[in-house]
């Protein structure tokens, strides 16, 4: 509840008519000013607390977004760490809630990996097969989740997510896309999708309020590439052939924009997801398409006016 | 008391934005186009359009038989070294006004992702049923032939998204010269199973009865017309 994310969906779910009590867990505060949520900051590691939070509140709907991305909040190492010991404690933690109904959590289109000869665009229906170690955390996810609804007779949502854009939204990708000189693959400039962090809040919401009991892609419609993406920010576009991305990776990350494996594969081999099922099953579709998040992105405002601040004492 | 250090911040800042500009300043007019969902590139379609144009003068006949909205399968011939399905694609995308993507694209740098910005998917079912329940129009080759009139066997797994897409199936005969520009691409029309099969029979039957179709297409086309006799007797094989 205290990322970017986590904060959007728990404003939303604060709106919904259904919703009675919200609990959320974060190691970070809340980033949206939350009217009736009750929180409690812990650490992934702290599991018992975890689970005595969650045990005590007994939710009928549990939704879990502690995903650390490599290289957004924190490196490879302790992202595959803190992921692990949030998915241990809040899904271990669900199986001990005898009211709960339906479990959605946050994976990504990752899953499906980028080897030779897969599908371009995989459907819901295509085998998980990550190529990096992001992928494989996400597919650790869907697993647990998956084994503790089948213990529990209880409905498990996956949301695959293409990677999470947004204004002030940490991710790896939107921080190289707003360098100044950005890398791309000349020969590859593979094609990939998006999603803006306020529809993929919408999905989650929208996953909660229907039970969701299936895997589901949430990408925005269309696609764009590297070069594209380079082009419509103004950014200078440095093309690269080969060797040199380990250069450019190590001056990058010097630059305060480390470019993880997930990312150099999406700028070689592309990230498309089909994610029409989405708009079947759940009525969900992207108010922003890809190319629109994009141009959403580069649209950063240096200073946020949040209002007339009032005296009140 | 002490004293504070300013250092010279907006000068820098300046001096940034200033070489910032001057390097995107071509970049200012270039047109921010993107690509479509499966990364098909109409912008650089229609920029190679004069390109293809100037190898191939198709002729188009047929498209009366395609759906203005909604799936289909297109299945062409195809002879060694022709690109028929690529001219074919282009050819009866500008016929249509709707991207038709061609499946055999390799998934290898660089051709790969230059014939996936030109419309090319895959060959493989997945990736078809994937296009057809997404609504597109997608072209697959019979297997290759050295005669240009003659249609190959057609891969019966392709056929088989259409069928579990629910899609019409539709042969295209396709013939050119590698001596001329003249090329020929005529669609027929939609090929209905002769039996009503609940399983993978459906397919294997189905490509069969494409595949005669095309063939009998392509029987109607003619032989080869030079005007000079010999040649087209020599052609004829």
């Amino acid at each position: 509840m205290g990322g970017e994310l986590g904060s959007l969906v728990a404003a939303q779910l604060e709106a919904e008519p259904w919703v009675g009590a919200l609990v959320g867990i974060d190691v970070d505060p809340p980033r949206r000013r939350l009217r009736t949520a009750e929180f409690h900051l812990l650490q992934p590691s702290q599991r018992e607390r975890i689970v005595d939070v969650v045990t005590n509140f007994n939710p009928h709907v549990l939704i879990n977004l502690s995903v650390w991305e490599p290289d957004a909040r924190t490196g490879l190492t302790h992202a595959r760490q803190f992921t692990a010991d949030a998915t241990t404690a809040i899904v271990g933690a669900a199986a001990e809630c005898p009211a709960l109904e339906s479990m959605v959590v946050r994976s990504g289109i990752e899953v499906y990996g980028r080897a030779r000869n897969t599908p371009t665009r995989p459907t819901e229906f295509t085998p998980v097969d990550p190529t990096t170690e992001y992928g494989r955390m996400l597919a650790n996810i869907e697993r647990s989740a998956r084994e503790v609804g089948k213990r529990m007779g209880i409905a498990v949502g996956k949301l695959r997510l293409a990677p999470v854009l947004g204004k002030h939204v940490p991710s790896p990708l939107g921080r190289l896309l707003r360098q100044p000189v950005v890398p791309f693959s000349l020969f590859a400039d593979s094609p990939f999708a998006v999603v803006e962090d306020g529809d993929a809040a919408r999905a989650f919401v929208a996953a909660a309020v229907n039970r969701l009991d299936e895997p589901l892609n949430i990408v925005a419609p269309g696609a764009i590439t590297a070069s594209q993406a380079i082009v419509r920010g103004k950014r200078i576009p440095m093309p690269l052939v080969g060797p040199e991305w380990a250069i450019a990776r190590q001056l990058s990350h010097l630059a305060g924009a480390p470019i993880p494996e997930h990312v150099v594969e999406l700028m070689h081999r592309g990230r498309l997801a089909d994610g029409s099922r989405a708009l079947e099953v759940l009525g969900f579709q992207p108010r922003l398409t890809t190319p629109d998040v994009i141009d959403h992105l580069y649209a950063w405002e240096s200073v946020v006016r949040v209002g007339l601040i009032r005296e009140v004492a | 008391m002490a004293e504070i250090l300013q250092f010279p911040r907006r000068a820098a800042g300046k001096a940034v934005t200033a070489a910032n500009t001057v390097l995107t300043e071509p970049l200012r007019h270039w047109p921010a186009h993107s690509v479509d969902d499966y990364g098909r590139d109409p912008h650089l379609v229609q920029a190679l359009s004069p390109l293809a144009h100037l190898r191939w003068n198709v002729s188009v006949g047929g498209t009366q038989h395609l759906p203005v909205k909604g799936g289909a399968l297109l299945v062409c011939n195809t002879r060694r070294w022709a690109l028929s399905n690529i001219y074919a694609a282009w050819a009866l995308s500008e016929a249509t006004d709707r991207p038709v993507r061609f499946v055999g694209r390799p998934d290898f740098v660089p051709m790969g992702p230059m014939l996936r910005r030109i419309g090319g998917l895959l060959a493989r079912p997945d990736e078809v049923l994937g296009a057809l329940r997404s609504h597109e129009l997608v072209l697959i080759s019979c297997a290759m032939s050295n005669h240009s009139r003659h249609a190959g066997e057609v891969d019966h797994s392709l056929i088989g998204a259409a069928v579990v897409a629910g899609v019409p199936v539709f042969p295209v005969a396709t013939m050119s010269s590698a001596m001329s520009r003249t090329a020929r691409a005529e669609v027929g029309p939609q090929v209905r199973p002769r039996r009503k099969r609940k399983g993978p029979l459906a397919e294997v039957e189905l490509a069969e009865q494409v595949q005669h179709h095309v063939q009998r297409m392509l029987d109607g086309f003619g032989g080869m017309q030079t005007g000079v006799a010999p040649l087209d007797w020599l052609a004829e094989g």
